[in-house]
């Protein structure tokens, strides 16, 4: 009979690529890679644990495992890659801090990041 | 102008003079807040910290007054290479305040240099960015 939540994993990630994304590039140096992610929590914080405060915004991606090519190659996040996401006449550049399964099944990659930059386009 | 604040702007002002490992524009602060996306760029800070008061002598007071003197650089790759060239900053500050009198404020005299963590773990971990607080006390007697 097979793994009845194993498929309806798979529906509900194919559900999620088709109808809850947008375009990202996905980039670790000069390699990058056009993906669909999904925008998870958005949070603007500060740390206070310092003399010197830092303020950031922290953003989670939701990618497809099978999305995340690079050079012809599936790889896994790397702390240090950037996604960078067109809104308007802006990028904004992300930074990966860490990453995550965020399901059983390993389909989908949640990568924690902050913001570290915005470009014109 | 208080003492505090005179000779945290003094030393600002022998960071921003003097040819260390890399240029600084070092500024002082009470409440220093940045935003990582700025952080791409060095940031050196001095926040005035604290007085010590004590009486030498019957007829003096004397006063040790420390600042925290902040270095802090987003990193990229977080190799040793790229973080030894903050580490290797820091070290230049700390061995440049090494029994430095200020040249705008002379009558303060270099006590100590404090320096107990390299650099903030949490900052390394969290934002990947350098953050290293040193603190510096200066005695002034009158």
């Amino acid at each position: 009979m097979g793994d009845l939540l194993d498929k309806g994993s798979a529906w509900l990630e194919s559900q999620r690529t088709l109808h809850m994304t947008r375009d990202v590039t996905y980039a670790r140096g000069i390699l990058t890679a056009v993906v669909k992610a999904t925008i998870g929590r958005t949070e603007y914080e500060t740390d206070d644990g310092q003399v010197v405060r830092t303020e950031f915004t922290d953003r989670d991606f939701l990618i497809s495992v099978a999305d995340l090519i690079l050079n012809g190659i599936a790889t896994l996040p790397e702390e240090g890659d950037q996604i960078r996401e067109t809104q308007g006449t802006s990028l904004l550049i992300f930074e990966v801090m860490g990453w995550r399964y965020s399901d059983p099944y390993r389909r989908t990659f949640r990568l924690e990041t902050k913001h570290v930059g915005t470009e014109s386009v | 102008m208080s003492v505090m604040t005179d000779v945290a702007d003094a030393i600002v002002a022998e960071l921003n003079a003097v040819t260390l490992s890399q240029p600084v524009a070092a500024v002082r602060s009470y409440l220093p807040q940045y935003k990582l996306t700025e952080m791409q760029t060095l940031h050196v800070t001095v926040v005035p910290k604290g007085i010590v008061l004590a009486n030498p002598d019957r007829s003096r007071s004397q006063a040790d007054y420390s600042f925290d003197v902040a270095v802090q650089k987003k990193f990229s790759t977080g190799s040793n290479e790229e973080l030894d060239v903050l580490t290797d900053l820091v070290q230049d500050i700390v061995s440049f305040f090494r029994n430095k009198r200020l040249d705008s404020f002379p009558n303060a005299v270099w006590m100590k240099t404090e320096l107990p963590l390299l650099y903030a773990p949490d900052h390394m971990d969290q934002l990947r960015q350098f953050t290293s607080v040193l603190t510096l006390t200066y005695r002034v007697i009158q």
